[in-house]
């Protein structure tokens, strides 16, 4: 079917579509804003309808891309995560008149690691995704945001490096580069081996994973909030996607390879990721230890390798992203004209705003894992994949990280509740954003407590009948 | 349909308190409690039909509430104290506070009628965000602490007890079973051994935490002592019990041969709870952290009548739970009365204030007399059919249960001479409003009734616990 790449070329268009809107009005950089948003939507109506389509799954361009359920329902969480960071982020001068054009930049690649079935097309994924975001990372034009931009590119180099050389390694002993193909190829062995583990270390850098997370906090705290927003939720969803494909199609005999290796990788995350996030007083960096973390329970439904796990691992990016969007929502608010938010800003917050107090609660408890918030449903279904693949270690490691993870989450919660000394500031409330955090905090409510319609249709999407 | 009123009602009113004008919310809350408590007299004496809707389907979670002889009581129990620790409150705390107590009333609502067990962990973990935020915001200076305290505590149990959870439901869809959280599909489940005695302590953790029970009772003195008079009420009248009563309803039906396993433990245990409750009770100053231990001891009490697997004493416990409740709830908002007063809870700033407010002494005697044990109070009834099935099982316990009833005489009664009796020391205080009055007589006039009509209670119990009571008398009793 010719349609079946329509959202992608949609996003093609709209680059197009923003950058001669940004030519043409210089000063009227809103426009660009809306079409980009434009795109955004076209693209995801698109997706909807290609839903519905018989068609699926389909392979297109020598096998270089599958157009599946996995892909759409990929497709429409990055959809989300670009339209809140372009919300977050409204017709903010700060940021650049660029601003939207590298957003949906960024979607694209976010877009084709989503497709991806070749390791080309992985490569090409990682690249048009990273660029963008590396200008974005610096757009601040402060000190630490250049900071965060150069950071960002040197390491995001070198694990593109490592990466491509897995690529080549893996093409080199099986002679495909198609990730279907590698289970059918005879491989060499060694190479194999040394191709396999290069590869999923360039992505699990990607998808900031320890031990390979050290760029994350610094970068996360130099960017300015609705690029922050983004990497936390965009990055992470393509990363986890084109990981989970890779092992799932590529190696899904060869599980011995990767199995335990992913499963201690994502323990160790869970546990260390909430353990650093304790100490943390500035929110960025609050919420990037939380991305790691997150990022761990993210590994436990790849590694746990069966159905249950790739369908809790999009059901959990949902809720995790509404509860980041959020999260980056009230703290842009809470910041004003400043760059970043500290435990200290939000003191006295119930008094300057309830409701933006409320929704913090609503986006914090749910990254906490509190029944009736999507976050709950989520590490529940993360739990019923760790059990179902007989690994009760990924279930307690999970539990216990929560349990860390938990005491980071309402410190901030109490400083809100706490009376602030001074006058009582109101906060200003752009529309843009106040449109995010409740359609975020309206969802992450709606995934707590009456989930089974996303649960049907992550159970469709992920139909890898293959795997028990 | 009465059992959905009475979680609607609440949840409802507490999202009407956000709107109402500051100095109208109690009312708001009052009259939602009431109406609450309409609906348990609907559901007691009109139509006891419990829900069971789909709710999520690719897990075989359905929303299902039922009101059967465990419950029943428990949520009028809930409905009660609800409306009298609303009415106690003051009406300068705000609407939020009355909205975090509403939503506390909802959420233990669900847990009492919840046999599901997902419905029954989402309530179970959702009652700890309300009093969270209660003892942040509305507690004494150490509030913040022992806000985070209450939570990590109780969830660092809850969360081993999700990975029990699922644990059991995914053996069970293993084993060829249905993939289901229905805890009448899981009971008597086969599990293998190795397996089942992790399973059994991930559960018992998070009750064990929750009730509180000794060791694991870090989190209590903190939160009592610093908690408000009302919602100090509602954490040992009724939270409490959701810890003794999760191991009624979850445990004894899936884990039973455990309980027999384990039962000298267990009972040495909670043995040594009661003892270390009762002693430590004595040796305090505070008159509000006597009645904290003195509860933790009463709780191992209800542990040990569950512990001993006989009829007598499970029968007892389920009648217990209930009678504690209304009386500690009656005792800790008597003292919150008094400390209002007075300005102080230590025990020896006070002295013969019977002589300025006699009423108030009069109720405070009272409520003594109940956790105490005074036969006619509901107290002694369910001491007494718990020490009964102590007896059936294992004597000494029973032994030692008899010396703990001697010491709790001591300790309640001691407080109670101090503070009212002998010659007026401090300052006069004023005495009992007409209004607290008011629902102070229908609370005693309640501990009244059922003390002298337990059948009340357990006529209903004994058929639903027919089947935990049948598995426990075969083999768990000598």
């Amino acid at each position: 079917m010719s349609g079946a790449l329509g959202p992608e070329y949609t996003i093609v268009l709209g680059v197009f579509a923003t950058m001669i809107m940004v030519m043409l009005a210089k000063n009227r950089t809103i426009l660009a804003y809306w079409a980009a948003l434009a795109a955004v939507v076209v693209s995801g109506v698109w997706t909807i309808i290609l839903w519905s389509d018989r068609a699926l799954p389909l392979s297109l361009y020598a096998q270089g891309v599958t157009v599946d359920g996995f892909s759409l329902v990929i497709n429409g969480l990055v959809l989300l995560a670009s339209a809140g960071a372009l919300l977050i982020g409204w017709n903010d001068e700060r940021y650049g008149a660029d601003f939207p054009a590298l957003v949906l930049l960024a979607l694209l690649g976010m877009m084709v690691l989503g497709l991806a079935n070749n390791f080309l097309v992985l490569f090409l994924g990682i690249e048009l995704l990273s660029l963008p975001l590396y200008i974005l990372a610096a757009s601040g034009g402060y000190a630490e945001s250049r900071e965060a931009g150069l950071k960002y590119l040197l390491l995001g180099a070198f694990s593109s490096g490592i990466l491509l050389f897995g690529l080549a390694l893996l093409y080199g002993a099986s002679g495909t580069m198609v990730f279907t193909q590698l289970g059918n190829s005879p491989l060499i062995l060694p190479l194999a081996g040394a191709g396999l583990a290069l590869t999923v270390v360039g992505l699990v850098f990607k998808l900031g994973i320890i031990p390979f997370h050290m760029w994350v906090p610094d970068v996360y705290e130099g960017s300015p909030l609705p690029v922050t927003s983004y990497m936390a939720f965009g990055t992470k969803v393509a990363a986890a996607a084109v990981l989970l494909r890779f092992l799932f199609f590529g190696f899904s005999l060869a599980v011995g390879w990767w199995e335990p290796a992913l499963g201690y990788l994502a323990v160790l995350t869970m546990v260390a990721g909430n353990l650093l996030a304790l100490a943390q007083k500035d929110m960025k960096r609050l919420l990037a230890y939380s991305g790691i973390a997150n990022a761990g329970y993210v590994l436990v439904g790849i590694s746990a390798h069966n159905q249950s796990g790739a369908r809790a691992m999009l059901f959990y990016l949902l809720v995790y992203g509404l509860a980041v969007l959020a999260a980056f929502a009230v703290f842009t608010m809470v910041a004003g004209d400043r760059k970043s938010v500290s435990l200290n800003d939000l003191t006295g917050l119930a008094r300057r705003s309830p409701w933006l107090t409320a929704f913090l609660t609503v986006a914090m408890l749910s990254l906490a894992g509190i029944p009736l918030t999507g976050g709950f449903v989520g590490k529940f279904y993360l739990l019923q994949a760790a059990l179902y693949a007989n690994e009760p270690g990924l279930a307690i490691g999970l539990v216990v990280g929560a349990m860390i993870g938990l005491a980071a989450y309402v410190r901030p919660l109490q400083r809100a509740f706490q009376a602030g000394d001074g006058a009582v500031v109101p906060i200003r409330w752009p529309i843009a954003g106040a449109v995010v955090v409740i359609i975020a905090v309206l969802g992450t409510i709606g995934l707590g407590v009456y989930p089974a319609p996303i649960v049907h249709i992550v159970n469709h999407s992920a139909a890898f009948d293959w795997l028990h | 349909m009465f059992l959905v009123w009475l979680l609607a009602v609440p949840l409802a009113g507490a999202i009407v308190t956000l709107w109402a004008p500051a100095k109208g919310a109690k009312g708001v809350a009052a009259i939602t409690s009431f109406v609450a408590l309409l609906g348990y007299v609907g559901l007691l004496f009109v139509n006891r039909a419990g829900v069971n809707w789909p709710w999520i389907a690719a897990w075989g979670v359905r929303f299902h509430l039922q009101a059967d002889g465990l419950g029943l009581f428990l949520l009028g129990l809930n409905a009660v104290l609800f409306v009298v620790a609303i009415l106690a409150s003051s009406e300068d705390m705000g609407r939020i506070y009355y909205f975090w107590l509403l939503v506390l009333e909802f959420a233990v609502a669900g847990l009492f009628a919840a046999v599901d067990l997902f419905v029954f962990y989402v309530f179970w973990e959702v009652l700890l965000v309300p009093v969270f935020f209660l003892l942040t915001q509305w507690s004494g200076a150490r509030g913040r602490t022992a806000a985070l305290k209450w939570l990590i505590m109780n969830l660092v149990g809850s969360f081993f007890m999700l990975v029990g959870i699922v644990a059991v439901a995914v053996i069970h869809h293993q084993n060829g079973g249905a993939f289901t959280f229905e805890i009448a599909a899981l009971s008597g489940m086969a599990i293998p051994a190795g397996i089942a005695t992790w399973l059994f302590f991930a559960f018992l953790v998070a009750f064990w935490i929750k009730a509180p029970l000794w060791p694991l009772h870090g989190w209590m003195p903190d939160t009592y002592g610093e908690s408000p008079a009302p919602v100090t009420a509602l954490i040992s009248g009724v939270l409490s019990k959701a810890g003794i009563y999760g191991i009624l309803r979850v445990m004894m039906p899936i884990f039973l041969p455990q309980f027999r396993q384990f039962q000298l433990l267990l009972l040495i245990l909670a043995a040594i709870g009661l003892l270390y409750g009762a002693l430590a009770a004595l040796r305090q100053t505070d008159m509000k952290m006597v009645t904290a231990y003195g509860s933790l001891s009463h709780m191992a009490m209800m542990a040990l009548g569950i512990f001993s697997l006989t009829e007598a004493g499970i029968l007892g416990t389920t009648y217990y739970m209930v009678a504690h409740g209304l009386m500690v709830g009656g005792l800790f908002i008597v003292l919150g009365l008094l400390e209002s007063r007075t300005g102080t809870r230590t025990i020896q700033d006070m002295a013969g204030l019977n002589q300025s407010a006699p009423r108030l002494a009069a109720y405070f005697l009272f409520f003594v007399l109940g956790t105490l044990g005074l036969p006619g109070l509901p107290g002694f009834v369910g001491e007494y059919m718990i020490i009964q099935g102590l007896i059936q099982s294992q004597v000494v316990f029973a032994v030692i249960a008899g010396f703990v009833l001697v010491v709790a005489a001591w300790y309640m009664l001691r407080v109670f001479q101090a503070v009212m009796q002998g010659p007026a020391r401090s300052s006069a205080i004023r005495d009992l409003l007409a209004r607290q009055v008011a629902w102070l007589v229908p609370l005693a006039g309640l501990v009244v009734f059922i003390g002298i009509w337990p059948a009340g209670i357990t006529s209903h119990a004994v058929p639903s616990l027919y089947h935990v009571m049948h598995f426990a008398s075969q083999g768990g009793g000598r």
